[in-house]
């Protein structure tokens, strides 16, 4: 999951990166309105973290430049602005849901996690799909019970598809998906991943679609 | 004051009609009187002519009895009953004496005339009753004829007579067409004053309605041109409206940037402490709890505007919509179901629309957060009140602790993420603009918060 997150505050910044990387998200910072819109505009992300006082283009327009552009990413707002009319403000420009400063970091992840977790149609916290189940509240994946143990880019792709059941994934999909922009991708890491994943699941869970990419294989067809 | 004195229309219209009025009815009076004293004046001059012509032509016959040796010439004098007579009367006792000549008018009659006998030179002024009954204007002198055949000496009464009306009837006619013509100027008087005073005082008018728009939230300032003499009174209040309007919306940045320079260093503060369980720590975690307590309450204080100023005036229902779609978003997880009750005719609020959003989005946030499955608002208008109901389904609050969570700074449940002031400010909000918040027990089993507000005329 690649979340962009949009904060001027340098420290703050640096906090709220070092804690989204160790929930296992990868993020892409920006600590302007330009560049953040031109970043949301052009990168596939996940879900986006923004903060409305920004040089050189206010939060807000950022937002409502993205959701004309028919961007739909989920957006959080994070702010010191708690007035009630800039968050009714904040919402009626598309935002997703609204947390104001300070504010806790445990309660920042849970409100990404489950924004993410709407945004894929999914209801609960778990992901399930037949005996593979994935917490995304503590990052951890198990097998009929059993924890799997993975590395964080092995649990990126597999969270990935696990919020994407069924759909044929590209391999450069996943790549925007896992990798940070500045990041030197290479997408034959993936079919490493992928290769390391398929040892680690039960046999046939990740399908190859030749040509395409690849897809999770839903017990019982499509959910 | 009495209901003519408090418009100025009336004072303006009433003032200047007393003074037409009065002018009029005095100038009325004196040319009357002028006219009615010039008719009499010519009435007597001309009975003069005829008494000194009846003076001129009187001498006496062989018998010593007067007659005229030429006859007078007015033809007036010769037509009988014509309304003009004279007559001459010897002076001692017996009828024969009296009228003894008489002009041709008075036909048979003789004039019957008050005892007197001027002095010689002397002219005397009576009312007589005439032929006909009707009134004489009479003048008389006394003469003396010395040339009788005899030698004696004679005395007469010359009498010249005419009917009143030749006088007054002039006068009558000129007072009919005098006061028709005076009514006629004090209702064309009468018409330019209040000509004057409508389109002189339109631009009061204008005035007055361009601030009932004011005042019924329909323009922020008084629109259009005015003439000089009111026109620095507009733009003064216009610039006093702009300027609160303009102080409003700094102490509401100031506040807001103060706030924003504060809370990103407090956040920072607080994750920097993130994952670590020493006494440093807590004690940063805590104060970090407590120094946004303060900002929260004071900034939501400071950005109050409690503006009940004429024109504030807010429609409910667009800032109950706008904090719905907010309260969706930002509930997604509770799955809610929210509902608007409709409301009756459109109920405003006499105040700023951010004061109302904070109120009821603390209220409505404070619902949405206790409710398991429903929260339902309701709101009309009774007796200048507006009042907003928020009920949910939640746990409910004991009674005990209602009045203590309107307080500064309690909150009833420490473990549910909030800053635990929201209720706190909705009433301190309440307050500044004279209605109140209450707590009740909810139909739908749990709290009721009822907050009443002035609403907008």
């Amino acid at each position: 999951m690649r979340i962009l997150i949009v904060e001027d505050e340098p420290t703050l910044q640096a906090q709220l990166a070092e804690a989204l990387a160790a929930a296992g998200y990868v993020a892409d910072r920006a600590d302007n309105g330009v560049d953040a819109h031109f970043l949301g505009d052009s990168e596939p992300y996940d879900a986006v973290i923004l903060d409305l006082g920004l040089p050189r283009m206010d939060g807000i327009t950022v937002l409502r430049k993205w959701r004309a552009a028919g961007r739909t990413m989920p957006v959080l707002i994070l702010t010191a602005r708690d007035g009630w009319h800039e968050k009714v403000a904040g919402i009626d420009a598309g935002a997703d849901d609204y947390l104001t400063k300070p504010f806790h970091m445990e309660e920042l992840l849970a409100r990404l996690r489950a924004l993410i977790r709407r945004a894929g149609g999914h209801a609960s916290a778990e992901l399930a799909c037949g005996p593979l189940l994935l917490d995304t509240r503590n990052s951890r994946a198990t097998v009929d019970g059993q924890a799997l143990s993975l590395t964080s880019h092995e649990y990126r792709v597999l969270s990935y598809l696990m919020h994407h059941p069924g759909e044929v994934i590209s391999r450069s999909d996943l790549v925007e998906h896992i990798y940070a922009q500045d990041f030197d991708r290479d997408s034959n890491t993936v079919e490493v991943f992928i290769a390391r994943l398929r040892k680690k699941l039960p046999p046939d869970m990740i399908e190859t679609v030749r040509g395409l990419g690849y897809r999770l294989a839903v017990p019982g067809g499509k959910e | 004051m009495s209901p003519w004195r408090t418009s100025l229309r009336s004072r303006l219209v009433v003032g200047t009609l007393c003074c037409v009025i009065a002018t009029v009815a005095i100038a009325g009076w004196a040319l009357g009187r002028l006219f009615r004293e010039h008719v009499a004046a010519q009435f007597h001059a001309e009975l003069r002519t005829h008494l000194d012509q009846l003076t001129a032509n009187i001498a006496l016959d062989a018998d010593g009895r007067p007659l005229l040796t030429l006859p007078l010439t007015d033809p007036r004098l010769s037509r009988p009953y014509s309304g003009c007579y004279w007559q001459v009367d010897g002076f001692g006792q017996g009828e024969g004496l009296k009228g003894q000549l008489r002009s041709r008018s008075l036909w048979d009659h003789v004039l019957s005339v008050p005892q007197d006998k001027p002095a010689d030179g002397e002219i005397h002024q009576h009312r007589i009753a005439g032929p006909d009954g009707q009134m004489l204007g009479m003048v008389e002198r006394t003469i003396h004829i010395d040339d009788a055949a005899d030698g004696k000496s004679r005395s007469f009464r010359l009498i010249a007579a005419a009917d009143e009306t030749q006088m007054t009837e002039p006068v009558e006619r000129f007072h009919g067409v005098l006061w028709l013509s005076l009514g006629v100027l004090v209702a064309g008087l009468a018409l330019a004053v209040l000509m004057q005073v409508v389109v002189g005082l339109a631009p009061l008018g204008k005035l007055r309605r361009g601030l009932e728009r004011i005042g019924k939230g329909e323009a922020q300032r008084i629109e259009g041109d005015y003439p000089a003499e009111i026109a620095p009174l507009v733009d003064e209040f216009n610039s006093v409206l702009e300027q609160n309007a303009a102080v409003v919306e700094r102490a509401r940045t100031q506040a807001g940037n103060l706030a924003h320079a504060l809370k990103t260093p407090l956040s920072i503060l607080a994750n920097s402490t993130s994952g670590l369980d020493d006494p440093l720590a807590r004690t940063v975690r805590e104060q970090v709890a407590g120094a946004r307590r303060q900002i929260d309450y004071h900034l939501a204080r400071a950005q109050a505007a409690a503006n009940r100023l004429p024109g504030t005036r807010t429609a409910l229902a667009p800032v109950i919509d706008g904090l719905m779609r907010a309260m969706h978003r930002l509930h997604a997880e509770q799955a809610l179901d929210l509902a608007v009750q409709p409301m009756a005719d459109n109920p405003c609020f006499h105040g700023e629309v951010q004061d109302l959003q904070e109120m009821l989005g603390n209220l409505l946030e404070n619902a949405c957060k206790w409710a398991r499955h429903r929260v339902e608002v309701n709101a009309g208008v009774a007796g200048g009140e507006l009042w907003i109901t928020i009920d949910d389904d939640g746990k409910g609050l004991p009674a005990a602790q209602r009045s203590a969570v309107l307080q500064r700074g309690v909150r009833a449940d420490e473990q549910v993420p909030g800053s635990g002031l929201g209720l706190a400010i909705v009433s301190d909000l309440a307050q500044l603009y004279g209605g109140s918040v209450s707590l009740e027990d909810s139909p739908l089993g749990g709290l009721r918060a009822r907050l009443t507000l002035p609403a907008a005329p």
